[in-house]
């Protein structure tokens, strides 16, 4: 099963990765034509700057036991037993973001424009280029690796 | 020598190039991509602010505008301008360098080979004096006058030089420049912290700017070169690597001020100093040409038949010539003197000489060009060179590349010889292009970059799909560098044309692929254009004509492009100059400019269908004139 695993000392804060996440989500978009300004653009990583700690690169953890999914009375948030992503089905979330609620690590959220579904990290669908923010990360600081668990 | 490069290079266009790059065991550019191969998307769309320390500021999704409040259509328009108006300083720099050289040469009654630039020149400014040295120094002091200039008084030459129709565009639109060095000023006071925020007034500057380089950085600097220098005239050379010849002491000239090696290239040939390299154990001297001085130089072949042995390539093949351990000293006075070299130069015992401060690099002498010393200073250069030579030559392993390149390049064109060639008329290129034999004309300018597919890559690619649609291609910059290496400058390459244009070259047994020197020379595609409207009596928009930068790389080709705008010509670039994250800068530069100047910016990294963009431009301005 493949994650992303994260390296905090080695962010630098500069952002690519939400431009990688956004451009993935903007179909037949790249970095030169990705729209930054959209208010479809929604990155589904984040990076925090803490004065005492530095960069803190949050990421979806596609975890082993998600609060997500156990949180998730409709349906709509599925961990995959195969690749151990959790998916997300649009068409079957209620919009009770109990699952942004219960996140521990706060990735979860609803989108801006319409308050009606939940944005999360998708693993770029399982492309087999791995995801997007990986590939777009200068500096190493999230790479993916197989785990086993 | 740096061990940790890695083993992987990128691709290039010209493959012998790419294959002895990928064997070498010093660290090229080549080599360097790879490490650099993830960019940064705010620095790609030109959204990232760093004029103050409230920033780096980026335009994000949580984050629509910088601190200050700058949005990305103010952030990309400042972060614009400040490179046109470097890149507009690079060559008013050559110009006033060239100005000055050739005053001096002048008033000292030095020899001055181009004496049907010099009676061009006269002309254009109205300078009516017999004596060549006295009408040459006007002629200088003139361009000086208007480059020094402050910017609230307009330059008094664009009006002479430029193309009636566009000056009085220029005039409509509030674009005619003042001094030139005060409008790069200017451009640098315009962007700085809290300035101005206008994005279409910070444009319509990049134009003014444009209009300054271009006639003066640009087409001056050719003309005043080729009084001093002499005129191009068109002949078959050899190009590549192969022009190397170890039985001689190499020197590499790297730059864009061919007027600073005038004397020296002189001296190199004269009875005293071939004795010293004899006495070294070499048959003389000789110049090995590379970047867009070498360019230059090999345009002017013609006078230089003994001491230029050939161009060996454009800015990104500088490493690899110096990696082949044939070259004994880099002599440099302008960019692309690339910061690569300098480690190669160290391991391989080359002497690196800085003729001009601008050009500096860290572990090279400096020894500033003094006019009134040139005699001392080409002697001290001979002496230490020499000593290189001694020191390397014998220790210093060879790695030459016999089959690189090849002796069949078309060389020497210009708007003078191409218009002798044809019988000292436009005339029957005119009807070339009336009749359909000749589709249109491409100019495919500027440098090489390592992106947009690798070296060159789409540079030739996109030539040979132009050529193939019967649209006849004319170059200048580090691209000619580029084609004549891949062949297409030499005459056979006119089988890769499409049949029409491929019959037009046979019969004139030239390539398909003109070869009009260094970046400087898109000067000369203004004259070309400019002198074939005025044939046809029309504007310079309405001509099956159109610019191409396939892989344009810096700030000085930022400034050329905003002259073509200004000219108002169709301009393709391959990649973005980094505006896309401004709507307005997407707007202007490829819609609302057409009804300014005429000019559009077209961005494709895509061979094929940016050929087919710019073949249906051509169809397009045909039929507009009933062609």
């Amino acid at each position: 099963m493949k994650r992303i695993i994260i390296d905090r000392e080695k962010c630098d804060g500069c952002l690519n990765c939400n431009i990688a996440c956004i451009s993935a989500h903007e179909e037949g978009s790249n970095f030169y034509t990705v729209n930054l300004q959209s208010p479809d653009a929604e990155t589904r990583n984040f990076i925090k700057f803490d004065a005492g700690k530095g960069y803190l690169p949050i990421f979806c953890r596609h975890c082993d036991e998600p609060e997500c999914v156990l949180s998730c009375m409709s349906g709509a948030l599925e961990k995959d037993p195969v690749s151990g992503h959790v998916q997300y089905d649009e068409n079957k979330c209620a919009a009770c973001y109990m699952c942004v609620m219960n996140c521990p690590f706060g990735v979860l959220k609803p989108d801006k424009k319409t308050r009606t579904k939940v944005i999360k990290c998708d693993f770029c669908d399982d492309k087999p280029d791995g995801p997007s923010c990986v590939k777009a990360c200068p500096k190493q600081a999230i790479v993916v690796k197989e785990v086993n668990l | 020598m740096n061990s940790n490069f890695s083993c992987k290079t990128c691709a290039s266009a010209d493959q012998k190039l790419e294959n002895f790059i990928s064997n070498l065991s010093v660290d090229t550019s080549h080599h360097r991509m790879e490490g650099q191969s993830v960019k940064c998307g705010f620095g790609l769309q030109g959204i990232c602010c760093r004029l103050c320390s409230n920033g780096p500021c980026r335009i994000t999704p949580d984050g629509p505008k910088g601190v200050c409040g700058a949005t990305a259509d103010t952030i990309v328009a400042r972060n614009f301008l400040r490179a046109v108006s470097a890149g507009s300083g690079c060559y008013i720099h050559i110009v006033e360098n060239t100005a000055l050289l050739l005053k001096k040469t002048a008033a000292s009654k030095g020899v001055l080979k181009g004496k049907v630039a010099l009676a061009k020149l006269a002309e254009i400014f109205e300078v009516d004096e017999a004596d060549e040295h006295v009408c040459a120094e006007k002629i200088a002091d003139l361009v000086l006058a208007d480059l020094y200039k402050p910017d609230y008084i307009k330059m008094e030459l664009v009006e002479k030089m430029a193309y009636k129709p566009r000056f009085d565009r220029w005039k409509e639109l509030g674009i005619l420049p003042g001094g030139a060095k005060s409008e790069v000023f200017a451009g640098v006071v315009k962007t700085s912290t809290n300035l101005n925020s206008d994005p279409v007034d910070m444009y319509l500057n990049c134009l003014k700017l444009g209009i300054s380089t271009g006639l003066y950085g640009l087409t001056l600097t050719n003309l005043l070169n080729d009084v001093m220098l002499g005129e191009p005239s068109i002949r078959l050379a050899p190009v590549g690597l192969r022009v190397i010849d170890t039985d001689y002491i190499n020197i590499m000239i790297t730059g864009h001020q061919h007027s600073m090696f005038a004397y020296l290239q002189e001296r190199l040939i004269q009875g005293d100093v071939i004795e010293k390299a004899k006495a070294v154990g070499a048959k003389g001297f000789k110049l090995v040409g590379c970047t867009c001085v070498g360019q230059d130089l090999q345009l002017r072949g013609e006078h230089y038949k003994e001491v230029f042995n050939g161009h060996a390539g454009n800015n990104f093949t500088s490493e690899a010539i110096l990696a082949t351990g044939a070259i004994d000293a880099v002599l440099s006075e302008f960019n692309c003197t690339l910061p690569g070299i300098e480690p190669i130069c160290d391991e391989l015992k080359i002497k690196q000489i800085c003729l001009d401060d601008v050009s500096k690099k860290a572990n090279a002498e400096m020894k500033p060009f003094v006019f009134e010393e040139k005699e001392s200073q080409s002697n001290e250069i001979i002496d230490s060179v020499i000593e290189a030579y001694q020191a390397r030559r014998g220790v210093v392993a060879l790695n030459l590349d016999a089959e690189h390149g090849n002796d069949d390049t078309l060389t020497g064109v210009s708007e003078g010889s191409l218009k002798s060639l044809l019988g000292g008329t436009w005339k029957p290129l005119i009807d070339l292009i009336v009749k359909g034999e000749i589709k249109g004309i491409a100019g495919v300018v500027g440098c090489s970059s390592l992106t947009a597919g690798g070296h060159d890559v789409l540079t030739v690619n996109l030539v040979k799909e132009l050529i193939a649609k019967d649209i006849l291609v004319l170059s200048a910059g580090c691209s000619s560098g580029g084609l004549e290496n891949v062949g297409l400058m030499s005459p056979s390459a006119a089988s890769l044309a499409g049949p029409k244009l491929r019959a037009v070259c046979e019969s004139l047994g030239i390539p398909p692929v003109l070869n009009f020197g260094p970046c400087l020379a898109i000067g000369r595609l203004e004259l070309v254009a400019t002198e074939l409207a005025e044939a046809i009596g029309v504007d310079l928009p309405q001509l099956p004509l159109v610019l191409s930068a396939p892989q344009w790389l810096e700030e000085q080709a930022l400034a050329d492009g905003a002259f073509g705008l200004a000219l108002g010509l169709p301009l393709h670039l391959g990649l973005p100059p980094f505006v896309t994250g401004s709507p307005v800068a997407v707007q202007v530069f490829t819609q609302d400019m057409l009804s300014l100047t005429g000019g559009q910016l077209i961005i494709d990294d895509n061979a094929q269908s940016a050929a087919q963009t710019l073949d249906a431009i051509i169809e397009k301005k045909r039929q507009e004139l009933n062609i």
